[in-house]
């Protein structure tokens, strides 16, 4: 069940990656928005006494808040430059949450409290006692991202993004402003894996820096070139059920588990671009040679 | 005046003067072929115009309105469009879909309804699918326009960055070498489709290197060598002009 939970997560920050990855951008700093959304959630609920599910919205949107500032900025850059300056923000993030006291310092937040009860009529408040109602919760966010995304993808939006990322140059020269419509892409892109970061810190309630590091960045970037960079919603989701079962079946020690991050990324990109979803249509296209 | 004016216009790269102090003139519904030997400045000029490149000194003026300066997509909103000599295409999408995107910007409804799908999306999407449509059987590809544009033959994909083009609704079209690699076939074809583009209300600028496209297609003919103009006026009159004729073959040895 844990498991269950932490994949439909992970397949929410991977579909984030695939949305900035849709319209061009590579990013490295995924996880520093799922940090600002868990952070901005503990203090919403623990500082200022508001109700889970008005920091869960309130989370998402102060991320999307950062990504509109930040994005300003950065979504200018050349591809590499931004990527650099992704990463860039992630390490400041996590350094600057290390240090800073009142926010717990390295040692994190404890004792986030959970969800406040649901009132529901003629029946008893759902608590969140166990796993199972946040089961519902994160499967309910996983299937608003994947309707929110899926209805850019199809949409206009969604073919600017597409001409953009296949040739900037040409898509400019038919009108299109690539700095509106990628900022755009980075707003969105953020605000749901602030969405994602509300949930994890009231699900796993405790919040350290270190679980938003760079790793955790390119774990997401795994997610979704694992499970196929050119579908969008399937991808990330095959990617994340592999790439979250994997490493809880291997125990794999702390230290060497970055080192086998970077080997898999590593293969995944000599070897398989189009990620597992796209070995299905390798099968599809051997398939027909030998339909002939 | 002029649909298009470029006012002394020079471009430097480093020490090198692409443009020196151009003046030129497009009038409307005109077809200007824009000729001269290689690096002579031709792209430079519509790499200016378009706001692809940012010029050293000058203006240019559409429509009685400063474009110096604005940004490629800015340009494209005021009805300039251009093709470019490379064939710049959106290769992993299918004909169709390439000409479609050019069509982005002409929906009414913001982002909220775009996102939504509401119906007045959906009306909007499908006159511009007829749009599109229209554009392809104009000039012929309808019946590839599932094809993707990377599988297409150079000549095609040379027609389908027209139709790009011409998806944005221009006024005046900027065409770089259109009849490159094209066999006499294909290029008799081409110039009757820029002629009826002038019959819809299009204005033309051809570079063009090929000069049987040029002497039969264009009204006026303005030639430039290392950045400067040196001759301008009737296709009879370029045809025989002497230094024009210098400027490609060189100068005879006495």
């Amino acid at each position: 069940m844990h498991l269950v939970i932490t994949i439909a997560m992970n397949a929410i920050l991977g579909m984030t990656f695939a949305l900035l990855y849709s319209a061009g951008l590579i990013t490295l700093g995924a996880a520093a928005f799922w940090g600002i959304g868990a952070y901005t959630s503990v203090l919403l609920v623990m500082k200022l006494g508001l109700s889970f599910w008005l920091a869960l919205p309130l989370s998402a949107m102060v991320s999307g808040g950062a990504a509109l500032m930040l994005g300003t900025i950065i979504v200018r850059s050349p591809r590499l430059a931004f990527l650099i300056l992704t990463l860039l923000i992630n390490c400041v993030l996590v350094e600057g949450l290390g240090g800073i006291e009142a926010l717990g310092g390295w040692a994190g937040i404890m004792c986030v409290p959970k969800p406040n009860p649901i009132p529901v009529p003629f029946h008893t408040p759902i608590e969140f006692v166990d796993k199972v109602p946040y089961y519902y919760l994160i499967l309910f966010l996983l299937l608003l991202t994947v309707v929110t995304f899926y209805a850019f993808y199809t949409s206009r939006i969604g073919r600017v993004w597409r001409a953009i990322k296949l040739n900037p140059s040409l898509a400019q020269s038919l009108g299109i402003y690539p700095y509106k419509y990628q900022l755009l892409a980075f707003v969105i892109a953020s605000t749901f894996a602030g969405l994602a970061g509300s949930f994890y810190a009231h699900y796993f309630q405790m919040v350290t820096p270190e679980t938003f590091s760079v790793l955790k960045s390119i774990h997401i970037q795994i997610y979704a070139i694992l499970g196929g960079l050119n579908f969008y919603v399937m991808g990330p989701v095959i990617g994340s059920i592999i790439f979250t079962l994997v490493p809880e079946y291997l125990r794999i020690a702390k230290e060497v588990e970055p080192v086998i991050t970077g080997a898999v990324l590593i293969l995944l990109v000599l070897f398989l671009p189009n990620g597992l979803a796209g070995i299905a249509g390798r099968f599809r296209r051997l398939a027909s040679i030998f339909a002939h | 005046m002029a649909l298009l004016e470029i006012r002394s216009l020079s471009k430097y790269f480093g020490g090198l003067a692409a443009l020196y102090q151009l003046d030129l003139d497009v009038f409307e519904s005109e077809i200007l072929g824009l000729i001269g030997p290689n690096g002579a400045g031709k792209t430079t000029v519509f790499n200016v115009v378009t706001g692809s490149l940012l010029p050293t000194n000058g203006q240019v003026i559409f429509r009685g309105e400063n474009i110096t300066g604005l940004r490629p997509d800015q340009t494209v909103q005021r009805g300039i469009a251009r093709t470019f000599q490379a064939s710049t295409l959106f290769m992993q999408l299918p004909v169709f879909d390439n000409v479609f995107i050019g069509f982005h910007r002409n929906y009414m409804v913001g982002a909220w309804q775009a996102w939504l799908h509401t119906s007045v999306v959906r009306k909007e999407e499908e006159a511009a699918k007829q749009r599109a449509m229209e554009i392809l059987e104009f000039t012929g590809l309808a019946p590839l326009k599932d094809e993707l544009a990377g599988n297409l033959p150079h000549g095609y994909q040379r027609v389908l960055g027209i139709c790009i083009a011409l998806a944005t609704n221009p006024k005046l079209l900027l065409l770089d070498e259109p009849a490159t690699g094209m066999n006499p076939g294909e290029t008799l074809i081409m110039i009757d489709l820029f002629r009826q583009l002038r019959n819809r209300g299009i204005t033309v600028v051809v570079v063009e290197h090929n000069m049987k496209v040029v002497m039969s297609l264009c009204d006026r003919i303005t030639v430039l060598n290392y950045g400067k103009k040196i001759a301008e006026g009737l296709p009879e009159e370029i045809r025989g002009n002497k230094e024009v004729i210098e400027a490609y073959l060189g100068r005879k040895e006495a």
